[in-house]
Order: structure tokens, then C-alpha cells, then sequence
């Protein structure tokens, strides 16, 4: 194999931007990520060194990524009217992810709450516009976040099939033309006062399980009552702050709800797909990058004085961990030809159980075998597997909190059960 | 959690005596007192602390002394007897600290093969014990065979590459060796234990006192986990140690390996049982699904019956271990390739178990798992490290083939 770009993806749906973006963001990788990545952990508090990365990829002074999503007449480059949306969404992913997957999550999670008001078929022009200058006139970083979690529990939120959202205590109130907020979240990528924009899902009526009830409406950061903590201390994600939220009397337009009933539960049930994708992206990325370090190690360390990829078992271990590269990255692009076939006859919509359910095992399966696989990578190093030096342990904390997070393993296992086995009660 | 944890994770008591376990509940209260009750003070204030609670294990309670014989100041724990105790001991400190662990069984292994009976050295221990045993507090650290560098053509063990020589001059020795990787505090120790090749290849072990000009150390590594062991790097070049600090007899090496493996596993089942502690107290105030407690969820329960099946094996593994390594007259030596291969087979289950007790247990603990507040993230990276340092090449590569060599007869692996 030449390098780690021949691990298998379908070259025949790949987007025609795929080649280029990847090669800008490969540049601004090997150049403003990879020399400093190892003190990103230290810096995981105030970002000094994180930031000036990020400004240069998202922010207009760099590639501008951040206004990738917008419509070109407000200014972005119309990846959200895309065919090739989800598909371009995971070379991102990879390519960002490769470097550092928290990175990778706190760019992308940019996105995820404009998703909703930007993809085709739920372009909000009115939002859209509101919106657009925040991230498309800006030369520096500017972040937006999902903020979903709550204290009592992340997992029931994503979880609507079944709870119907009446576990949901953040409440909007409407009150003349401007929805009240109060709540409390905690968790959210892009939290701990990063994010000048926030979605919050959230009930207008609380412990109701009626999806018309459940709302998503978006919130400045600096809008009076917002109040972030400080970021938390994690194994983990140096690049990515999390932080508690607490909205006190919060009051925004009333038009800053994403759509309205029922239409907000959808649009919330089509940003899980786009979590998904984007995760399986990363957790490639970050393998990819394991299979360049590994390559290296194995070739120029010796087990009884011959290189370890040249000992028949250990052949077999890195064997496995570069098959399951290659299996992973299959899935992660067929997941992604699942969201971009949305809005094709022979596809799915993206609020579907279909794609839900299916995406949720993918990606499950795909964190699975990324835990898997750099647990093994780093036996295969055994002394040096704990050293930063060689960046496999970096990516091993890293990507554990990929397979829990966006309502935790179990949640995946039950969807997949519901969806394949039409069980009635999970 | 309110729940006595012997009482869940039997082990055979008649294993461990009463003297024992008097040290052993010591040792507990210890950790209890000084560490478990006190986590977020403890993590805040980590490198301090971390020195103090080690000096009042070593110094206060006389750890330090365990392992030697009572003639020489110690508790005269220097019999393979003692191994259930010393593993016992072990497992209470792993459930504070891990790394504390890492450094305590790394001294006991050093000193086993000095002092255990029946090959007791007393001239190495009248010349080490009082200055590395004594009043203060003394960091030791090994040096094992492993992975060699393309285009070096080395001695080996069993498989694996030695990386340093130890060669006669006038009347002692001198050590050379370059980038050699301890498991441990590299950066800090104060005695050295180095697996070094002689002149015609064979395996031995040198004692190295680390106040010699002649060793450079590298700069303090960062991993993963057991920060606070302060690993570095180790050079020596031409380092001269006197003649009784070299010890070369047949199977030495791996009287090192078999001690190793049942102390390591001591502390990886002492933080496994803490672990199964603080996901228990999670899940019992957890709920889901709207208002369930998650335990009484059967797909949650089920996670958490392997938490504690894993936990619970392990730690029978390592009584398993205690018990051979016990009965030198049933199952032979340390140094015999059956249990030295037994010893490598069980630790090695024991690392992964409890390995994958805290990653099944992480599962359902969501981002409170994964955020330092709840310390549970500590314990995943302290065992991973530990783990990964007892593989050695290659994912295990030496431990698999000592084991088809011992139980297949294979010749040429
Ligand atoms: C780095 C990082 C980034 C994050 N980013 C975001 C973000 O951008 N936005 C956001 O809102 N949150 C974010 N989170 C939070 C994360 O998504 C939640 O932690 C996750 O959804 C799980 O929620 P929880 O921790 O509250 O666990 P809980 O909801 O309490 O669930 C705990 C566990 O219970 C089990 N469980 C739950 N439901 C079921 C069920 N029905 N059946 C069986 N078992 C079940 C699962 O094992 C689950 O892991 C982030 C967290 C981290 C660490
Ligand atoms: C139901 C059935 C249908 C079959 N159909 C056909 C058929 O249609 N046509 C046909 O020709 N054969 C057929 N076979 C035979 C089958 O393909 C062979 O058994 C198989 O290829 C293995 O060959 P072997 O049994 O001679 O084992 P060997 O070649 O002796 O190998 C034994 C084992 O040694 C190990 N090994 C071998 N080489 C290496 C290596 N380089 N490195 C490490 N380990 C190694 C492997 O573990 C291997 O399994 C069939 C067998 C069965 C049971």
C-alpha cells in the first residue's frame, strides 16, 4: 500500500470537492496541528495554542470553513444544498479528526445546530439570514453548539421514541413575541464560552410526551441571562470545552425557534444522523493517523531482532487493526451515502427509524472496533503506547468519549433492536 | 457503596495469615484515610500529595521494610509464603492509587529477588538495605528487556531484546546501555534494577544506584496514566557498580518477570475493586428511561455484571498466582519456566480484565465517566498504562510465545 489513502471508500460517489478540500485541510493540518498537538492537553483550559488553529481553519483569515454550510447568496459556499452533504461532512471529519478529533467535534459541531435551518428540505431563510454574518463576515473562529444534555441525564433527550420528551426540564415559555427560556444544561461541545450561538431543545410544556410540544430555538451567547461555567477537566478533548449552561429568563424573538411543532422534532430527530456521521469521521481520521504512526513503529522496532511487522503474530494483530481501518471507513461512507440519499426516491428521510436506527448501529459498530483497536495499537507499542511522543494514547483517550457520548452505547444497542426486531418497549 | 468488598470478591482467607491481615487492614485504613475519602483534594493537589501519602505508607506504616528480613529491620515477608500477603498489601494500595501501586510493587519485585528465600543474598541486601530501605523515602526502577531498533543485532530473552551489558572491570562491573525504557520513575529513582546481557549474551540483573554521574536521564515523560511515577528515559554509560550488585544466576530474569506480574496484577485488582465501588454508587443513583434506576435496567445490569465478573475473576487469578508462587515445593521456583509462564498468563488476564471491567463500566457512566471530577477516568488510563507496559512487544508477542514454548514444547519461536 502507498499510504494511508488507499484504505477503501466508494471513489464512485465521492463528492468532486472531495480531492481539494482534502488537500487544504491536510496542509493546515500537518502545518498548525501536528507540531503542537501534544501540548494541547495542558492548554485545554484557556486555549492559547488551539485557538490560533481553529481561526485558521474556520475563521475567514484561514480556509473560512465555518460558513461552508450557508447558502452562497448569504455569503457561504452551499455545502448545506449539496447532494453530497453527509458525504463531504465525513472527509471533513476525517481529514480535521486525523489531527485531533476534538478539534474535528468542536468545528463540526459548528454545523450540527445550523443543520437545521440550512440543509435542504428546512432552509430557514429568515434564520439564515439572521445568522449568516455571525459566521460568514468573521476572520476569526466562531462556534455554535447543540446544547442537549441535561443534569438528570443525556441519554432519555436524544431518546424521543420512547420518553416522547417529558423528561426535557428546559422550558420555553412564549410570552407575547419572544419565547422565555429557563434550564439548565451541561456538556455541550463548544459550551464553557466558546459558542456565540446556541440550539437549545428544549419543552413548552413541561413532562409532555406530545412532540408538538418539543422545541429547538436558537440563543446568542451573550443574550441576557446566559450564563456558561467554566470548562471541565476531561481524559480527554483538550480542543473541545464543555461547561455547564444555565438560561435564566432567557428571551429571544419568537421566530428564533427553528420551525415549529412537530417540525422541530423532526428537525431534531435529522441532527442525530449528522452526529453520527460526523462521529464515524472522526473516530476514521484518528485511525488513519493510527495506521501512520503504526506503519513507522512496526517497521523500525525490533522483536527478536527482526521488525515487528516481520514476526508472523504480530503481522496478525496489525493485520486486524488495518483491516478494521479499512472496514470502518466503508461504513462510515455508506452511512454518509444514507444521509445524502435524504432526498432521493431510493432513499430514506433522515428522521426516519430507518436511517436513525441503521446509523446508530453503525455507528456503535465503528466505536467499537476505534476503542478496539487502539487499546491493541497501543499493546503493540507496549512500552512507549502510554507516551504523548507517539500520539496513538492521545487518540486512545480522545475517541473513548466518541463511543458515549450522543446518548451512550446502550442507547445505539436499543435502537438497533427496536429497528431490526420491531420490539414495542425498549 | 455500603458494601463490604471481601465479602463480594471472596478470595481463599486461608491464604493470607493474621499477621497479614493485620497489615493489610492497616493498609486499608490508609488508603481509606488518606485518599479515597478525600479524591477531589487529593487530584487537585496531586504531585504533593502523592509524595506525602507515599512517605507516610513507606516511612509511617514501614512499608518500605516489607519485604525484607527481620534482620535486617523488616517485617520478614522474604518467604514465597508471603506472596498472598504481599499481593493483598498491593491490591489495598492499587484501590487508592495506582501509580503509588506501580512504585510499591516495583520495589518489592527488586527486592524479591535479593531477599526471598531460598536466595537470600546477604551480602547485596547489608549493602543495599540500609541506605535504600532506611528512614527515607526511596524510589526504585526496573529496566526490562524489550523492543530493539532496526539494524541492532542483540542478545535476547526469551525473545525479547537487551538493550543494556554489564562487563567486569577491575574488581566490579560496569554497565552501558542507551535509551533503555524503565516501567517506571526513570526521571526520580533512586535505585536502579537493570536486565543487562554479559559478554557472551546471557541474561542478568545489575543493581544500579541512580546518584551515579555516569547516568543520563532523559527528559520526564507524559502518558497516560501513573504520571506521577515520573518515567524517563535512562542512559548509562559506563556506569561501575561493585561485583555483589550484579546477580546472574540461571532463571533470575525471570524470578523478576513472575514477582512482577503477581504485583502489578495486585494493583490493577485493587483499582479494579474501586472502581466497581464508584460505578456502583453511579448506578444506584442513576436513573433512565424517565425515572428508572439504572441498575434495575436488564441491559444496564448486564454491563454491570461484567464489571464485576471481571473484577471478581481477576482477583482470584491473582490469589491463583499468590498460591503457586506460595508453594515453591508443588509447583517449583519463581524462576521456573512453569510458573514464570503461569505467572506471565495470569497477570496478563488479570491486566485485561480489569481493563475491560472499567472500559464496560465507562459504558454507563456516560461523560461523567470521562470528566476528572468523578476519578474513574483516572483508573482507565493508570490500568492502561500498567497494561501496556506489562505486554512488552508487540501486543504481548513474548507472553504468547513463553506460553505455546511451555505448553506446546516449541523450539524455535
Ligand atoms: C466531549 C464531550 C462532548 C459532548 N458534546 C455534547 C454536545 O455537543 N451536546 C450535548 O447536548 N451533549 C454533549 N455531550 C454529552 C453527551 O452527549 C452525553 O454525556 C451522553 O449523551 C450521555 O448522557 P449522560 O452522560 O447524561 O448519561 P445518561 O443519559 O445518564 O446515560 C448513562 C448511560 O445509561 C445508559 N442508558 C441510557 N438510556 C438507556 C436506555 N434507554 N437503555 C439502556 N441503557 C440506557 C447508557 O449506558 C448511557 O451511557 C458531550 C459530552 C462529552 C464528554
Ligand atoms: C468443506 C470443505 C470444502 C473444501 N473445499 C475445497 C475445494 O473446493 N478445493 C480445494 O482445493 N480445497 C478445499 N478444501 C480444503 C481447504 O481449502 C483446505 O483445508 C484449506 O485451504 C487449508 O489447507 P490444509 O487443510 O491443507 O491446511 P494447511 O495448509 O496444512 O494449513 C494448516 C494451518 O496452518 C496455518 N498456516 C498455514 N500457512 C500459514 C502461514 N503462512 N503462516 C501462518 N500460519 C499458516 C493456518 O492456520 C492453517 O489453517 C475444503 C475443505 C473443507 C473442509
Amino acid at each position: 500500500m502507498k499510504n494511508f489513502d488507499e484504505f477503501s471508500k466508494p471513489e464512485e460517489y465521492i463528492s468532486p470537492m472531495d480531492k481539494h478540500i482534502r488537500s487544504v485541510i491536510r496542509n493546515w493540518a500537518d502545518k498548525e496541528v501536528m507540531p503542537y498537538r501534544r501540548k494541547y492537553d495542558e492548554d485545554w483550559k484557556d486555549h492559547h495554542i488551539i485557538e490560533p488553529a481553529f481561526d485558521k481553519l474556520m475563521g475567514n483569515s484561514g480556509i473560512g470553513l465555518q460558513k461552508a454550510l450557508f447558502p452562497p447568496e448569504l455569503g457561504g459556499w452551499g455545502i448545506g444544498q449539496s447532494d453530497s452533504a453527509f458525504t463531504i461532512s465525513c472527509a471533513l471529519a476525517e481529514e480535521v479528526g486525523r489531527a485531533d478529533t476534538a478539534m474535528a467535534v468542536a468545528f463540526m459541531v459548528t454545523y450540527w445546530p445550523l443543520t437545521t435551518i440550512l440543509v435542504e428540505p428546512h432552509v430557514n431563510w429568515r434564520l439564515a439570514k439572521e445568522f449568516a454574518p455571525m459566521f460568514c463576515n468573521a476572520e476569526k473562529a466562531v462556534f455554535a453548539a447543540n446544547a442537549m444534555t441535561e443534569p438528570q441525564g443525556g441519554a432519555d433527550i436524544e431518546n424521543l421514541e420512547l420518553t416522547g420528551g417529558k423528561t426535557i426540564r428546559t422550558v420555553a415559555r412564549l410570552e407575547g413575541d419572544e419565547w422565555v427560556i429557563n434550564g439548565h444544561k451541561l456538556w455541550p461541545t463548544n459550551s464553557g464560552g466558546v459558542a456565540k450561538l446556541f440550539v437549545v431543545p428544549c419543552t413548552t410544556k413541561p413532562g409532555s410526551t406530545d412532540l408538538k410540544d418539543f422545541a429547538m430555538i436558537f440563543v446568542p451567547a451573550d443574550t441576557k441571562g446566559v450564563t456558561q461555567g467554566g470548562p471541565y477537566e476531561k481524559a480527554g478533548m483538550a480542543a473541545d470545552k464543555n461547561s455547564d449552561i444555565w438560561f435564566e429568563d432567557v428571551r429571544v424573538p419568537s421566530w428564533y425557534r427553528a420551525h415549529g411543532p412537530s417540525m422541530d422534532a423532526q428537525v431534531f430527530r435529522e441532527i442525530i444522523p449528522w452526529g453520527l456521521a460526523a462521529s464515524m469521521g472522526f473516530m476514521c481520521g484518528a485511525m488513519l493517523n493510527l495506521y501512520e504512526i503504526l506503519y513507522d513503529f512496526v517497521s523500525t522496532k525490533t522483536y527478536k531482532n527482526k521488525p515487528l511487522k516481520e514476526d508472523d503474530h504480530i503481522a496478525s494483530i496489525i493485520g486486524r487493526i488495518a483491516g478494521d481501518i479499512d472496514i470502518c471507513r466503508i461504513l462510515s461512507y455508506e452511512a454518509a451515502k444514507m444521509g445524502d440519499r435524504r432526498n432521493k426516491p431510493y432513499g430514506y428521510p433522515i428522521y426516519s427509524d430507518e436511517v436513525a436506527c441503521k446509523m446508530r448501529n453503525l455507528k456503535d459498530f465503528v466505536s467499537d472496533r476505534a476503542v478496539d483497536i487502539f487499546g491493541k495499537a497501543m499493546d503493540v507499542l507496549g512500552p512507549y503506547g502510554a507516551d504523548r511522543e507517539y500520539d496513538i494514547e492521545k487518540h486512545w483517550r480522545d475517541i473513548k468519549i466518541i463511543q458515549l457520548w450522543m446518548g451512550g452505547k446502550q442507547l445505539c444497542q436499543m435502537e438497533a433492536a427496536r429497528y431490526f426486531f420491531n420490539c414495542k418497549t425498549l | 457503596m455500603n458494601k463490604v468488598l471481601d465479602e463480594l470478591f471472596v478470595y481463599p482467607k486461608g491464604l493470607v495469615d493474621e499477621e497479614s491481615k493485620r497489615v493489610i487492614h492497616l493498609v486499608r485504613q490508609w488508603a481509606d484515610k488518606e485518599i479515597i475519602s478525600k479524591r477531589q483534594e487529593y487530584r487537585e493537589n496531586y504531585e504533593k500529595l502523592f509524595i506525602e501519602t507515599r512517605k507516610s505508607l513507606n516511612l509511617t506504616i514501614g512499608l518500605q521494610r516489607l519485604t525484607l528480613p527481620e534482620e535486617h529491620g523488616g517485617f520478614g515477608w522474604n518467604n514465597p509464603a508471603s506472596a498472598p500477603g504481599i499481593a493483598s498489601v498491593l491490591t489495598e494500595i492499587g484501590r487508592a492509587d495506582a501509580a503509588i501501586g506501580v512504585a510499591t510493587a516495583v520495589k518489592y519485585t527488586m527486592l524479591a529477588v535479593i531477599t526471598m528465600a531460598p536466595n537470600f543474598d546477604k551480602a547485596l541486601c547489608d549493602a543495599l538495605a540500609p541506605v535504600y530501605c532506611g528512614e527515607e523515602l526511596k524510589t526504585f526502577s526496573l529496566i526490562l528487556p524489550g523492543m530493539g531498533n532496526v539494524g541492532q543485532d542483540t542478545p535476547l530473552f526469551l525473545g525479547r531484546s537487551i538493550l543494556a551489558s554489564v562487563e567486569p572491570e577491575g574488581d566490579g562491573y560496569v554497565v552501558n546501555g542507551k535509551n533503555l525504557r524503565p516501567i517506571n520513575s526513570g526521571a526520580v529513582a533512586d535505585l536502579f534494577c537493570v536486565v543487562c546481557a554479559d559478554k557472551t549474551g546471557k541474561p542478568c540483573i545489575a543493581f544500579v544506584p541512580g546518584d551515579n554521574t555516569n547516568i543520563v536521564r532523559g527528559k520526564t515523560l507524559l502518558e497516560t496514566g501513573l504520571n506521577a511515577s515520573s518515567n524517563a528515559d535512562v542512559s548509562f554509560n559506563n556506569v561501575k557498580i561493585p561485583k555483589s550488585y550484579v546477580i546472574s544466576r540461571q532463571g533470575v530474569v525471570e524470578e523478576l518477570y513472575t514477582w512482577l506480574n503477581l504485583l502489578l496484577g495486585g494493583v490493577s485488582v485493587g483499582t479494579g475493586m474501586n472502581f466497581f465501588e464508584m460505578v456502583g454508587d453511579w448506578s444506584e443513583t442513576r436513573t433512565i428511561k424517565g425515572g428508572y434506576m439504572m441498575k434495575e435496567n436488564p441491559l444496564c445490569a448486564s454491563v454491570l455484571a461484567d464489571v464485576a465478573d471481571e473484577v471478581f475473576t481477576s482477583r482470584l487469578f491473582l490469589y491463583d498466582l499468590a498460591q503457586t508462587i506460595s508453594k515453591p515445593n508443588d509447583w517449583g521456583q519463581s524462576s521456573s519456566q512453569r510458573v514464570y509462564t503461569i505467572a506471565q498468563v495470569l497477570g496478563s488476564k488479570i491486566q485485561q480484565n480489569v481493563m475491560r471491567a472499567i472500559n464496560r463500566g465507562l459504558e454507563l457512566m456516560g461523560s461523567a465517566g470521562y470528566s476528572k471530577e468523578w476519578h474513574v477516568e483516572k483508573h482507565w488510563r493508570d490500568i492502561k498504562t500498567i497494561q501496556s507496559y506489562l505486554c512488552g512487544v508487540g501486543a504481548e508477542a513474548p507472553v504468547k510465545m513463553d506460553t505455546a514454548r511451555f505448553f506446546f514444547d516449541c523450539k524455535d519461536i
